[in-house]
């Protein structure tokens, strides 16, 4: 498990860690869309093909905020989906919380210290995938459907 | 897993109500969560108050979850809160929405709606509709409101209960919620319990028939209900007319410094929490509100004395017979 110290974040003036820096960035293309991640730590990149075409930027393209959050520990605990309007928030524990805008084409997650990359990359990528595709809820198979904690936590 | 979409269908049952000085519209799935938001709705005026909405969704398989301390993150608009017992709350800001899954346990505990959920989501949303959260005290003299500022530790809760205990009537004591109707201030308070750090049993031996209890932020404190304790007037509104900047000092007596506007005004500033870019109307609402504030009559108190003695010595000062040195 890697440490996280130099990711440590406080200020008495943000107690909801609004303003972690953020300020790695790569664009990415998840399907049809494209996809700006801001994150603070490499790790949280996926391993999705780069996103070449800068031009053909603006229209379709989502904002995903990835924020490794050092001070959050503990695993992935069985979800809750919340979806109202433009919102889909999930919570998984303080080890993940999601919360998705479609109208405003934005993703934030917090993302504990103790996710590591296989569960990052291999559950949470593909779930934020799922939750900005233009036929979800409807259709979706979302990849938590069949949660099993003692694996998604490996 | 558990998937809810928040409508009409799955929250069938509404309600209305005042919390410091705006208006809740309340959309749930629980008879239980509509009859305590009649103990709400007594006495309060809705007309004219800037709206939020709040949608929860009780569920007793939360209530079978792991527990969980209290927990808050927030990017943007969005703020997510996991609050004891077992419950998820989040907060959209600029749809001025609360969505929340809410335990058994929680849904009919008077205290989590009272002293965290209330509070705090006024607290989170309140800059966005039209209250600002100012980290003071709050007490009334003859419908004059005194707001008690000062950094974390200085003895704002303290000073708060011996003042209240001194004949002040009690509106707040750590967070005072601040609005206008028109051009004039309105300090609210909710009524919740007053944190006592164990060390205030110096000054108030009751204490001791109590239990100290972890608070949200992690500390230990004795925790009293103002309604209910013997000697304290409640109130739920005032009008702020003064400010004291509390500053402890070990020079024994009381004394009030005047201080200008802009000490006030970068006092509040300072100390505000940091709002995102997004919410342009909320920072200038706030800014309104200090600048509003920095025209209160303000002095900062250096005291050496008990709570006790000083509740006396701000007694003293604001009928104007001022025994303190100036």
């Amino acid at each position: 498990m890697p440490g996280f110290e130099s990711l440590h974040y406080a200020n008495p003036l943000d107690l909801l860690r609004r303003f972690i820096p953020t300020p790695l960035k790569a664009l990415f293309r998840v399907g049809s869309a494209r996809v700006r991640v801001r994150t603070n730590d490499i790790t949280l990149l996926p391993v999705f093909p780069l996103e070449a075409d800068l031009e053909a930027l603006g229209v379709k393209s989502w904002e995903w905020r990835l924020i490794r959050d050092a001070d959050s520990r503990g695993l992935l605990e069985p979800p809750l989906f919340i979806a109202s309007g433009a919102l889909t928030i999930v919570g998984m524990g303080p080890a993940c919380l999601i919360g998705v805008d479609r109208e405003k084409r934005e993703l934030l997650a917090f993302i504990g210290r103790a996710i590591g990359t296989r569960t990052h990359q291999d559950f949470l990528i593909p779930l934020f995938s799922e939750l900005i595709s233009e036929m979800f809820p409807t259709s979706t198979t979302l990849s938590f459907a069949a949660w099993n904690e003692a694996s998604i936590n490996e | 897993m558990m998937m809810l979409t928040f409508n009409r269908q799955t929250l069938p049952f509404r309600t209305e109500f005042a919390v410091a000085g705006t208006r809740c519209v309340l959309a749930t799935n629980s008879l239980e969560v509509l009859q305590s938001a009649a103990g709400w709705r007594q006495g309060t005026d809705l007309c004219g108050s800037a709206s939020f909405e709040m949608e929860v969704f009780v569920d007793s398989a939360m209530d079978n979850r792991a527990h969980q301390a209290a927990f808050f993150r927030g990017h943007r608009h969005l703020v997510f809160a996991l609050l004891p017992p077992r419950s998820f709350v989040t907060y959209d800001l600029l749809r001025r929405r609360v969505h929340g899954i809410l335990s058994v346990a929680a849904a009919r505990d008077c205290f989590f709606w009272n002293n965290l959920l209330l509070p705090i989501t006024v607290g989170v949303l309140g800059t966005t509709v039209g209250v600002v959260p100012m980290h003071c005290a709050c007490l009334d003299h003859d419908g004059n409101g005194l707001l008690v500022a000062g950094v974390s530790g200085a003895g704002k809760s303290t000073l708060s209960a011996a003042m209240a205990g001194y004949g002040f009537s009690f509106v707040s004591d750590d967070w005072t919620y601040i609005s206008k109707e028109g051009s004039t201030l309105v300090a609210h308070g909710l009524s919740s319990r007053v944190k006592l750090l164990p060390d205030a049993v110096r000054f108030f031996p009751d204490l001791r028939h109590l239990a100290p209890r972890t608070t949200l932020n992690g500390e230990l404190a004795y925790e009293i209900d103002p309604s209910r304790t013997e000697g304290f007037a409640v109130k739920h509104r005032s009008h702020p007319r003064r400010i004291f900047f509390l500053e402890r000092t070990s020079q024994s007596g009381c004394y009030f410094v005047p201080c200008q506007s802009d000490y006030v005004r970068s006092f509040f500033e300072k100390n505000a929490e940091r709002l995102p870019d997004e919410l342009v109307q909320a920072k200038a609402f706030r800014t309104s509100i200090i600048q509003s504030l920095s025209s209160c009559a303000a002095w900062i108190l250096r005291t050496g004395e008990s709570p006790q003695k000083t509740a006396e010595a701000i007694g003293d000062f604001v009928t104007g017979a001022n025994n303190a040195r100036v």
